[in-house]
């Protein structure tokens, strides 16, 4: 369903250009979740965004092949693109408190949205509306539409996002932290949301988040994002079991969670902090807070390999083969 | 809200009373109206009649009273300079005024407004930059300098406008206006130009600055995700968003803009409440000072509570807050 | 770390950044040379010249020449003489002395009157704080100009027409210098208010530091900043509201003229082609005020980065 390859994105400064993301590959295939997982500032969301091509300036993408059902979509005109955001991909935004405009209405919202790409008339568009928010689990969809985001609670609002993003229809969904910024009790609501969503119309789906239990109910593949850089990507079942990656099991080992096999675990930080953007060491950007670092692992990039339908990039994997 | 509404209608009321308050101690003060109004060989009777009408003869609080009752029925007292009734004076000038008001309005929404959209959507294109540049003349030149040098050019040099005076006047019976003549036409462009100078570069600023703004808002980000077109973006979405605050920041330079109506007037010679006002303070004419003072602060403080008080119209955020 | 990508971008934005660098670095800089040069003109030339605007300094022989690389020019006055036969060159001097010295007094008068009425409601609270600023939020009705106006006219009426130059020079510096108090207030007092409470202060008070010291020593010190940003920019007002005034006929009298006077008399020779007597103090003031803002504006970004770029 998509495909992107060697994606890098650029911040440039005065002097250099500090690589935000360092030649990303990944792919979704069709009806699949796709969770990308990594620490703030691993570049997860530049990479949600880098897809649909907005960028927050200055950040730039300056090289990649995103490819979506067969077709390019990393050098089409503003127009093309314009077509691909909304009708074929659907865009979640972190806070439903500032993504929605707070001078319309949920409907007018909605039925502007419908009508940029869909050949329907005021009147359908409205009905659908209606349906839509019917569909996303809000009571009373017609009073709904007239209400302005202001009147509504944050859990409504994210419910009323994932309308938008999905009213004209796309074939697939990127979820930015969908649900970060809702309340613990909401989040469940949220996530059993898109669940749902996804067993009823089969559409493939990004889910960005920081949260390996999110992604362990909701995903079906996992890629884990460290310092610009795919570490690892793998099944839910094999990375939760059997990470390859250093990075990826220390990860695991510092979220508390239910083990898959009913054994609990003992958590256990990860020594160091991930290097913020432009402190990025040379050789393996995890090198200096890895265990089983060797000389090579200082100087040489580890490049994403395959094996058994799984990637990672480790010189020194965990129970694999070294590279 | 209605409590809200109320609170602020007696607000300002109440600021109203005091400028009013300051008036009525400048005209009872200032000069002595008995020795300019009475011919040298008045009466006694005389006198006393314009004692009693002058309310000279009652305590301060009652004077004050009548003197507010005096001015709601329209009775501003009379001119020290000409004699005659500052109503009719007024009456006489308001036309003149208001229509040179009304055409520099006209310029400043047809020019200032597509402008400072275009300028805040396209910031970097090279128009904006031009436009930008030439506006930093607009806000920089004295109100007086552009009126000379418009005269300058447009009258002395081309020849092609009048550089005084309002041309043919038509007189309605309630109103003479010159927006009936082509020599009122022609006399008109000029004046409203130099008034229409520094609106015209303040919207400008303003809006831009403000686009930039909800330009790089979230809501707008997300709704450029859902691939609205861009004109629905800039022209409904982000729009909406500015007219609070443009509307707001224009309501506080109203005292500007009458400010520089006094100075337009007097370098094209406008026969309008402006030159009235500016013969006054060279006349010392205490009542007209007066007047001009409570009308300015009168029209500041109505505007600028209408403006408030349709903030729910605009941003449906507000009804919320303040009820 | 790959860069390749960078490298034509950054010669795209050089024009944008050569420009940036002209208006934020270098541009202040011409700006503040370019204040001091017209200032050293200003209060040096009339230091050996003869009065111009006296008896002595006419010549109604030399009156109405234009400057002296146009027909009919005189060597002698290089940017033409007035109708009293004043040489330019020397008016313009007078002119602007008159009105850079109108200026800064009045900004100074702003800022003591402001200044104590912001220190009064921020530290003093209560009744005086409520007076104090409902009298400011009055007087946004009213800019710096039309206050000056009215503020003229009332003076007028007290003092009657006969007034000395002294005396009329004084009525604008006081009513064009009252009309920027509000902005002064408003920053000393909020201000205060925010200093007030910091533990260092606190820690003054408990040491026996009297209120008017603290005020001295502890809070004066950390609003000279803003307080100067915003005299800078109000200066170019002021300067711009008192020309305007003369131009109008109510503010100095022609024998001590400023440039707006310059050019209210200027513009009466405009009709009959005369056009440099009112282009050199047009083009003096408007220098001079677009240099006072340039040099603003870049105070204001450094003492205030979080505005740059407003407005």
């Amino acid at each position: 369903m998509l495909d992107v390859r060697g994606l890098t994105v650029t911040l440039p400064t005065e002097t250099v250009g500090i690589t935000a993301l360092d030649g990303i590959s990944f792919d979704v295939k069709p009806g699949e979740v796709l969770g990308i997982v990594g620490e703030s500032g691993a570049g997860k969301s530049i990479a949600g965004a880098a897809i649909i091509d907005l960028l927050v300036p200055p950040l730039k993408r300056t090289a990649g092949a995103i490819t979506l059902a067969g077709e390019r979509i990393d050098h089409l005109d503003a127009q093309a693109m314009r077509k691909v955001r909304g009708r074929r991909i659907g865009y979640v935004f972190q806070d439903p408190m500032t993504s929605l405009n707070p001078v319309l209405t949920v409907g007018r919202q909605l039925i502007d949205t419908m009508r940029a790409h869909l050949d329907i008339t005021r009147g359908m568009a409205r009905r659908k509306a209606a349906e839509w928010l019917d569909r996303v689990g809000l009571p009373n969809p017609r009073e709904t539409l007239a209400r302005y985001p202001h009147e509504l609670s944050g859990g409504m609002r994210q419910r009323v996002v994932i309308a938008l993003a999905l009213c004209a229809d796309p074939v697939l969904l990127i979820a930015d932290e969908p649900t970060t910024a809702l309340d613990v009790s909401v989040q469940a609501h949220i996530l059993q949301l898109l669940r749902d969503l996804h067993e009823e119309s089969g559409i493939s789906m990004i889910l960005i988040t920081h949260d390996l239990g999110v992604v362990s109910k909701m995903a079906d593949r996992v890629a884990v994002f460290y310092a610009g850089r795919v570490a690892e990507i793998s099944t839910v079942t094999e990375l939760f079991e059997d990470p390859r990656h250093p990075y990826a099991e220390g990860l695991l080992q510092a979220t508390p969670r239910p083990s898959l096999t009913g054994r609990g675990h003992v958590i256990q930080q990860i020594p160091g902090v991930m290097p913020a953007l432009g402190k990025i060491p040379g050789g393996c950007a995890f090198h200096p807070r890895c265990s089983r670092a060797s000389e090579a692992c200082r100087t040489r990039v580890p490049e994403l390999r395959e094996e058994g339908g799984r990637s990672y990039s480790c010189f020194h994997p965990i129970g694999g083969k070294a590279q | 809200m209605l409590s809200y509404v109320s609170s602020r209608v007696l607000q300002t009321v109440a600021v109203l009373l005091v400028i009013s308050f300051i008036a009525f101690l400048l005209v009872q003060n200032l000069g002595d109206p008995l020795a300019i109004l009475l011919p040298p060989d008045a009466t006694l009777a005389q006198r006393d009649a314009l004692v009693r009408a002058l309310h000279l003869n009652q305590p301060i609080v009652a004077r004050f009273f009548s003197f507010v009752v005096d001015m709601l029925h329209g009775n501003f007292g009379i001119s020290y300079r000409t004699q005659e009734p500052v109503a009719k004076l007024i009456a006489e000038r308001f036309p003149a005024t208001a229509e040179l008001a009304f055409v520099s309005l006209l310029i400043t929404i047809v020019i200032g407004i597509p402008a400072g959209v275009y300028c805040g959507v396209r910031p970097r294109s090279w128009m904006a930059r031009a436009i930008m540049f030439t506006s930093i003349a607009g806000v920089t030149l004295p109100n007086f300098v552009v009126g000379v040098v418009l005269i300058a050019v447009f009258s002395v040099r081309l020849g092609w406008l009048p550089s005084f005076g309002r041309g043919a006047t038509v007189n309605l019976g309630f109103w003479t206006t010159g927006l009936l003549t082509r020599s009122g036409w022609e006399s008109i462009i000029l004046p409203a130009i130099a008034l229409s100078t520094f609106q015209v570069t303040f919207v400008i600023r303003l809006l831009r600055t403000q686009l930039m703004e909800v330009g790089r808002s979230e809501h707008i980000r997300f709704a450029r995700a859902r691939g609205l077109p861009d004109r629905r973006i800039w022209y409904v979405y982000a729009i909406k968003n500015t007219l609070l605050p443009v509307i707001t920041i224009m309501g506080l330079q109203l005292g500007n803009i009458i400010a520089f109506s006094v100075v337009t007037e007097n370098v094209f010679a406008w026969p309008g409440l402006g030159t009235l006002f500016l013969q006054s303070i060279q006349a010392a004419d205490i009542p007209v000072i007066a007047v001009y003072l409570i009308f300015v602060g009168a029209v500041f403080m109505v505007i600028n509570l209408a403006v408030e008080l349709s903030y729910p119209l605009i941003d449906p955020r507000i009804l919320k807050r303040t009820s | 770390m790959s860069m390749s990508g960078t490298v034509p971008r950054r010669s795209q934005r050089r024009p944008t950044r050569l420009w940036r660098s002209i208006r934020h670095a270098s541009g202040p800089w011409i700006a503040a040379v370019i204040l001091a040069l017209l200032a050293a003109y200003a209060f040096v030339v009339p230091l050996f010249s003869v009065d111009p605007f006296s008896l002595a300094g006419m010549s109604i022989l030399d009156s109405l020449l234009p400057p002296r690389w146009m027909a009919g020019g005189d060597p002698a006055h290089w940017l033409g003489t007035d109708d009293q036969g004043r040489d330019m060159v020397l008016a313009l001097a007078y002119g602007l002395r008159t009105s850079i010295s109108v200026g800064v007094l009045s900004v100074l008068i702003g800022l003591v009157v402001g200044g104590t009425l912001g220190l009064i409601a921020g530290f003093v609270g209560g009744w005086a704080d409520t007076l104090i600023m409902r009298a400011a939020d009055v007087q946004l009705a009213y800019p710096a100009l039309l206050l000056a106006m009215i503020i003229d006219g009332v003076v007028r009426a007290i003092v009657g027409g006969q007034r000395s130059v002294f005396a009329a020079v004084t009525i604008v510096v006081i009513s064009i210098g009252f009309a920027f108090w509000v902005q002064y207030a408003r920053t000393i007092r909020s201000s205060v208010m925010v200093e007030r409470d910091l533990d260092y202060v606190s820690a003054a008070r408990i040491s026996g530091r009297s209120e008017i010291g603290i005020v001295f020593l502890h809070i004066l010190p950390n609003v000279m900043a803003p307080l100067f940003v915003i005299a800078t920019i109000n200066l170019g007002i002021a300067i711009i509201t008192e020309a305007t005034l003369s131009f109008l006929g109510i503010g100095i009298p022609l024998t001590y003229p400023s440039l707006g006077m310059l050019i209210r008399t200027g513009n009466n020779f405009l009709q009959s082609g005369d056009w440099w007597i009112a282009a050199w103090p047009c083009i003096l003031l408007v220098i001079f005020v677009v240099a006072v803002n340039v040099v603003g504006d870049h105070l204001r970004d450094v003492f205030n980065p979080r505005l740059k770029g407003r407005g």
